[in-house]
């Protein structure tokens, strides 16, 4: 994983509104590749109609 | 009886009019005035509240009334469960004076219940990162060695339990952060099942993973605190409308004939534990069998399948819920907190609905594996507690966690005792049960229990202090 330019940097950042100091941005751009890792960890081949979990709360079907 | 009582030999002792609830809280307040300096346990110690609980729960009993197990019980409050006209801080600067207004849902059904309230423990801020030493507080330190850590984040609720300066208490749990404490400080928390026990009224972490439980010195205890704060609460959305059982019907009835699944490579592949957690879990698959368990291994998804699953969840909710302060607020933060505040608000949003569907997924095979098991096994944590200023900074690179896997399921996890390592450190085991069957999780902890002697053993620092008095 390539680690994050300084304009993609600046893009997530403005995007989020926040306004980290310069220390802070050159940790950010080292620890996004392990978000990015983590991302590609749950990105799946299962197609469209794959929902999402029922997060607030078991299904009656988790519980048989 | 040990010098100090477990909540279920107080409340058998209170019942019968052989132990006051107003002697109780004062040989805690003592405690308390000893070790909190060193320990950093409690933010706030709320003295005369104590007291006044204690003299209403001692009316109670002396005047015949029925009263619960909790009555007159010594407990505190992590310091981000909100008390009416008491402090809660969050262990941050940026609601270092914040007054609530209402009580937590917990905190009602404790008070409820006629427990004591000694106070507020601290907390890893708003229940992240930790230990962080910019802060307005200082972090919990480790009664078994107070150079070492609690782990967090409910660090002071299991230093404040692991001392005797309260006999249980509230921890929440996002990602590990009861199992993590009542691991590394020699004591038992259960994460119950998503939904069983209300947040209202509770600082969000992230909202999908937060579970509040309760942390005691025993499994027994859990349950009876787990007795009075389970159950459903129109404030909380993803509160659960189930049949609260009894939980304590089966303790004392053996495990013989019970299924118990060793998820062995979390352990020992995944992420491979020091020795003498590994000796912990070795003897306790040990007990479990003489006790006539049917012990077997299963297989899951790697845990960095799990880790990254939950992590993301995590950061992404948590920037969500601060996104506020972070815009406006960052610098009052902590650095740790800051950090992850930043790097959640970088997450995407197809990232996060990716984590959740894969979710769903990691939840389906929990099931699946489970289907022919009552309770699974493994670690809790890595290793005994290290030291509290050689916790690297908060790395998302590092090695996955044991307790996250159990919060994206949801499922009900329980840390328990499994012996001593490194310089008598505490290790522990980790047992999850099925939804809503924390009643079975409570039967296998409790016979692990009273089958070893880990229960008999307290911090030294604590001998010290009884034996002085």
């Amino acid at each position: 994983m390539p680690e994050l330019d300084d304009a993609t940097l600046d893009f997530l950042l403005v995007r989020a509104g926040v306004s980290p100091t310069y220390e802070q941005r050159a940790g950010l751009k080292a620890a996004y590749a392990h978000v990015a890792m983590m991302a590609e960890r749950v990105r799946k081949p299962r197609g469209r109609m794959a929902e999402p979990v029922l997060t607030y709360g078991f299904a009656e079907e988790d519980l048989r | 009886m040990s010098d100090i009582p477990t909540i279920a030999e107080a409340a058998r002792l209170i019942a019968a009019k052989k132990l006051s609830p107003v002697e109780l809280t004062h040989a805690c307040l003592d405690r308390v005035r000893e070790l909190n300096g060193e320990l950093h346990a409690f933010v706030l110690v709320t003295e005369e509240r104590a007291l006044a609980d204690a003299r209403a729960a001692e009316a109670a009993v002396m005047a015949g009334k029925a009263v619960g197990p909790l009555c007159g019980v010594p407990i505190g409050l992590k310091d981000i469960v909100d008390t009416k006209g008491i402090t809660t801080t969050c262990h941050s600067r940026i609601l270092r004076d914040n007054v609530p207004d209402t009580d937590a849902t917990c905190a009602v059904k404790l008070a409820g219940a006629g427990s004591v309230l000694m106070g507020k423990t601290a907390t890893h801020e708003f229940a992240d990162g930790g230990p962080s030493f910019d802060l307005p507080w200082p972090p919990a330190r480790n009664p078994w060695d107070t150079a070492h850590f609690t782990a967090g984040s409910s660090s002071g609720t299991g230093a404040g339990v692991a001392a005797g300066l309260i006999l249980g208490g509230i921890g929440t749990d996002t990602g590990g952060s009861i199992r993590g404490p009542a691991a590394l400080c020699g004591i038992a928390g259960i994460k119950p099942t998503y939904g069983l026990v209300s947040r209202a009224g509770v600082a969000p972490a992230a909202f999908t993973l937060d579970h509040i439980g309760p942390m005691a010195w025993t499994a027994e205890d859990c349950a009876l605190m787990l007795q009075a704060l389970a159950g459903p609460d129109p404030r909380d959305p993803a509160s659960a409308s189930r049949p609260i059982p009894d939980y304590t019907a089966q303790l004392g009835t053996g495990i013989k004939g019970m299924r118990i699944g060793v998820i062995r490579h979390f352990h020992e592949v995944d992420h491979e534990v020091s020795a003498a957690t590994q000796r912990g879990i070795d003897g306790a698959i040990a007990t479990f069998r003489g006790l006539g368990a049917e012990v077997s291994e299963v297989s899951l998804s790697p845990l960095a399948e799990w880790h990254a699953c939950g992590t993301l969840i995590s950061l992404t909710e948590r920037a969500a819920a601060y996104d506020e302060w972070a815009r406006t607020r960052l610098g009052d933060f902590g650095a740790r907190v800051q950090q992850r505040l930043l790097l959640g608000a970088m997450v995407s949003g197809v990232d996060y609905v990716q984590a959740v569907r894969r979710r769903r997924e990691l939840r389906a095979e929990l099931k699946a594996a489970m289907a022919a098991l009552d309770v699974v096994l493994t670690a809790a944590q890595p290793s005994e507690a290290p030291k509290i200023d050689e916790v690297p900074e908060w790395d998302i690179g590092q090695k996955p966690s044991f307790t996250m896997p159990f919060n994206v399921a949801g499922y009900p996890a329980m840390s328990i005792c499994s012996g001593f390592g490194e310089g008598g450190l505490p290790v522990a085991i980790q047992l999850v049960g099925k939804p809503f069957q924390e009643a079975t999780v409570f039967r296998v902890a409790d016979a692990f229990e009273k089958a070893t002697a880990f229960r008999d053993r307290r911090p030294a620092l604590l001998s010290a202090l009884v034996a002085a008095q």
